[in-house]
């Protein structure tokens, strides 16, 4: 029977910062005075294409928590994100997911 | 004042010629601080708004977000009002959108709410004036008309999703 060979050796430990790479990014939505909790909802089915429950669960959540991850992937997408969310001038910046 | 509603494929609204006449004012405002050099008006804090820090904490993503961004940012903003310009009855009367320019519309009303949200210090307790003339509550009143308009215009295109806008 032929199975999976078993490594010659496994690193025990990743390094630091291989686990930093590995960690996704995220684009996060703050709460601002300005911007109506219906138009952050509008905003958030808009660009991201979520339902109308999950978009308002998020805003609920900015508005309530003061801010709200409203999406992770790889840090050039997040940049795109932020872009986007600024683009309908919501306050949204970009970070390594903590 | 007649708030948007659908009508058809298209969002209508009507606006007496003051009103008009406010909005095109505003217009030449964020045009001249969306035109101007960005060296000049660092630290505006209206411009600040509208063109954030991409990074909370990190200058150096911060910066690199904003070379990346912000001239398209700008330019897709000179878009947004050019089109508000165009469809804008500067003697009053109809505003008739199509989904797209109602986009237009909905992106720039936002950003002369937060350039003068930011301008008067809009708060979370922030109420309407109750004396709208004098210059304090003339700019709330402003305000409050513009977030009259801009709620009319996300409802009803929040109210056609699912059909085809």
């Amino acid at each position: 029977m032929a199975g999976p060979l078993a490594p010659a050796w496994a690193p025990e430990t990743t390094t630091r910062e291989e686990s930093d790479l590995d960690r996704p990014w995220v684009t996060v939505v703050w709460d601002d005075p300005v911007n109506l909790m219906t138009y952050v909802t509008f905003v958030l089915q808009e660009l991201f294409g979520y339902d109308e429950p999950t978009a308002t669960e998020l805003m609920l959540q900015v508005h309530n928590e003061g801010k709200a991850i409203v999406s992770s992937g790889p840090r050039e997408r997040m940049e795109h994100d932020t872009n986007r969310l600024h683009a309908y001038g919501l306050w949204a910046t970009y970070q390594r997911d903590a | 004042m007649k708030p948007f509603r659908r009508k058809g494929e298209e969002l209508v609204a009507r606006l007496v010629d003051a009103e008009a006449g406010i909005v095109g004012l505003l217009l030449d405002q964020l045009e001249q601080l969306l035109a101007a050099d960005p060296t000049d008006s660092g630290g505006d804090p209206v411009i600040e708004r509208l063109l954030p820090p991409g990074h909370a904490s990190d200058p150096e993503i911060a910066a690199d977000y904003r070379d990346l961004t912000e001239a398209g940012l700008r330019t897709g903003k000179s878009d947004d009002l050019a089109v508000v310009r165009a469809t804008l009855p500067l003697e009053g009367g109809e505003v008739r959108l199509d989904p797209e320019q109602a986009r237009a519309w909905l992106r720039t009303t936002n950003d002369l709410r937060l350039a003068l949200g930011t301008r008067i210090g809009i708060s979370a307790e922030s109420e309407p004036p109750e004396d709208p003339t004098d210059e304090e509550g003339s700019q709330l009143a402003v305000y409050y008309w513009l977030t009259a308009v801009q709620g009319s215009l996300v409802d009803a295109l929040a109210a056609g999703r699912g059909g085809r806008w």
